[in-house]
């Protein structure tokens, strides 16, 4: 004689727990248990999401109030729109209190550790400064050492911070499409666009002698190309938003030529993938020489609203705004529209980026 | 075939006797409860680094102080409240005062736009298991609006407005009837709270991939007006935080504890 006849409410009883066990996600050890430790699953026992309801019974679902002799159904509205906006089911179970304790107990630890854990983490991510803000540099310097002891290390922090600037630019470039237009405004949506580079702006000095280095190319030489030599491409107009990584932004008029008309008559090499564009005559604060330089995938660099900039309402760049030639790339943070643009060399690899060494993310994508 | 949730089956063990039974009724979903608490963290990092984004530029601001060229209201905000403490912060730092307490910092954009990130993405996590934790469970046909509810809302403030006073006169002050887990106040907190969530994820995609989702942009009618929204959609969530924390210290133990375990021992009484 098995155990099943000898218990005929045996193979029921197993059967709803069995059916329950594996939308248990937080109780992974009940799910392999046996089951007798099964059972003590039943505190947790949400019957109404883990009741994975077979054909006959659904059929059933909006009359029957008894199923069998071990379960019990609520009634529930007819229609499914109905049975969808019924209120909640409040339905009291009946538990041994034993059962419920360890269940509880086992809750409880869980969100104990959790809550240490998470504390951790956040510390652990915060930037050293804030820390020292917010309690004393002593006091974070400790905390620091002993997270440290347990191999949470500032090093790691900016690895993982990193990694995080790295799969968020990996959206934004799935995001990307040649085809896909930035807004185009009308000329009077102009807003004041505002120089926002802190360091200080050239003198026009380096305008009689400019020029245009090209690098990377098919041909396997470096072209230099005058202001003349790009005034045989046509000049389009443009009025795009510029937003700056601060959460400003401005609506400018640009007019230029396109980067895509620039890349079909001086080809890059087949391997390219990367313009590297610098700007050598940049100056920093100190009125010293801080050449400036941005990294632009090919990709963006052929959409048809990337122009090198050449004039700005109709006038001519000024100094302040990157004359005689500037990248303007809506589809990218403000920061990749470099400023008076002295060389551009294409690259099969990812060239450096000026803002990407300073801790903001690479490819910037709007 | 109906989905699971829409069954509802109640286990009894037949090997129990009476004597060795408690009566309790499940709560919240276990993924509601993790969505629950991982929110605080999350939130938590948003704000702050969201905080230290803003100082950056500011949206809210005013024409220039003459004395201390700032525009911006909460630096002011800050000043004002630096000035009267015993401290000592130099006089040029005073507007720094609000984001060196309340974000990562001043000049730490960089950094606060890493962590805002991360964060962003949890948070869109926490949200995808707080919906499956809601469906799954049944717990959202407790945030459903109902017909009743205006009626409700209206008694349940009555009552929230004269349970201080009605204490102090020594007079009775019955809790208004509610049929189900929340009381109509409660149904539209906890509502709005998924739907600010969601609010504050479409504008913030908005302002983060302009190009890419002009559409969602324009949602917003433009790139500065997803920025206030954002910003409007963090103090619902902090403003909704005081409240929620007094209200469950006053109603006791097993409101707190239910989100904790799951179920609690209050069958058919009103709760918070």
């Amino acid at each position: 004689m098995s155990d099943e006849e000898k218990t005929p409410e045996a193979p029921l009883a197993a059967e709803a727990k069995t059916d329950q066990v594996p939308s248990s996600p937080d109780s992974p050890v009940i799910a392999s248990a046996t089951t007798e430790s099964e059972r003590e699953s039943l505190p947790d026992l949400p019957a109404t999401e883990s009741f994975s309801g077979s054909e006959p019974e659904s059929e059933e679902a909006d009359g029957a109030a008894i199923l069998d002799e071990t379960m019990s159904v609520r009634r529930l509205p007819r229609g499914l729109i109905a049975q969808i906006l019924a209120p909640e089911d409040e339905t009291p179970v009946w538990i041994d209190p034993k059962r419920l304790g360890r269940q509880s107990r086992r809750d409880f630890l869980l969100f104990g550790a959790a809550t240490a854990v998470s504390a951790a983490g956040v510390w652990w991510l915060l930037p050293d400064g804030t820390k020292q803000q917010w309690l004393s540099p002593a006091a974070a310097s400790r905390i620091d050492s002993i997270e440290a002891r347990f191999g949470v290390t500032g090093q790691r922090r900016e690895r993982f911070l990193g990694r995080v600037l790295t799969f968020d630019d990996d959206v934004a470039e799935a995001l990307y499409s040649r085809n896909r237009r930035v807004r185009a405004y009308r000329p009077s949506d102009v807003t004041p666009l505002r120089n926002n580079y802190n360091g200080r702006t050239p003198t026009g000095g380096y305008l009689v002698s400019w020029k245009l280095t090209l690098s990377g190319l098919a041909t396997g030489k470096e072209t230099t190309l005058t202001a003349g030599d790009l005034s045989r491409f046509p000049v389009r107009d443009q009025v795009t938003r510029l937003c700056c990584v601060e959460g400003w932004s401005a609506v400018a008029f640009w007019s230029g030529i396109r980067f895509a008309e620039l890349l079909r008559a001086y080809p890059p090499a087949p391997a390219a993938r990367w313009a590297a564009i610098e700007s050598a005559v940049n100056l920093d604060g100190a009125g010293q020489p801080d050449p400036y330089y941005v990294s632009i995938d090919l990709d963006t660099a052929l959409h048809p609203q990337t122009l090198l900039a050449t004039k700005q309402d109709n006038r001519p760049l000024s100094l302040a705004h990157g004359a005689p030639l500037r990248l303007v790339v809506p589809m990218k943070l403000g920061l990749k529209n470099i400023k008076a643009v002295t060389s551009i060399r294409y690259t099969a690899d990812e060239p450096p980026d000026y803002w990407n060494e300073r801790g903001y993310s690479k490819y910037d994508g709007l | 075939m109906l989905h699971p949730s829409l069954m509802s089956v109640t286990p009894v063990d037949t090997s129990l006797s009476d004597r060795t039974v408690v009566t309790i009724v499940r709560k919240h979903h276990r993924l509601v409860r993790l969505a629950h608490w991982l929110n605080l963290p999350i939130l938590f990092m948003l704000v702050v680094s969201g905080l230290g984004i803003y100082w950056a530029s500011p949206v809210f601001l005013h024409p220039a102080d003459r004395v201390t060229a700032s525009r911006d209201y909460l630096a002011d905000a800050g000043a004002a409240v630096a000035r009267h403490l015993p401290s000592d912060v130099p006089r040029d730092q005073l507007r720094f005062w609000f984001y060196r307490h309340f974000s990562v910092g001043v000049y730490a954009l960089a950094p606060a736009l890493r962590l805002h990130w991360l964060f962003a993405y949890l948070f869109m996590g926490c949200g995808l298991l707080y919906l499956a934790g809601l469906v799954n469970g049944g717990g959202y046909r407790s945030l459903i609006p109902r017909r009743s509810d205006p009626r409700e809302a209206l008694a349940m403030m009555r009552y929230y407005f004269g349970l201080v006073p009605m204490r102090l006169v020594g007079r009775p002050w019955l809790h208004p009837r509610v049929h189900g887990k929340y009381n109509a106040l409660q149904r539209g907190a906890y509502l709005s709270m998924p739907l600010f969530g969601l609010l504050a994820m479409a504008s913030g995609w908005a302002m983060h991939k302009p190009a890419q989702l002009g559409w969602l942009e324009r949602l917003f009618g433009s790139y500065d007006g997803a920025r206030i929204v954002h910003f409007i959609a963090m103090w619902v969530f902090i403003a909704f935080l005081v409240p929620h924390i007094v209200l469950v210290i006053g109603d006791g133990w097993d409101t707190m504890r239910s989100m904790i375990v799951g179920w609690s021992k209050r069958i058919g009484e009103p709760h918070e």
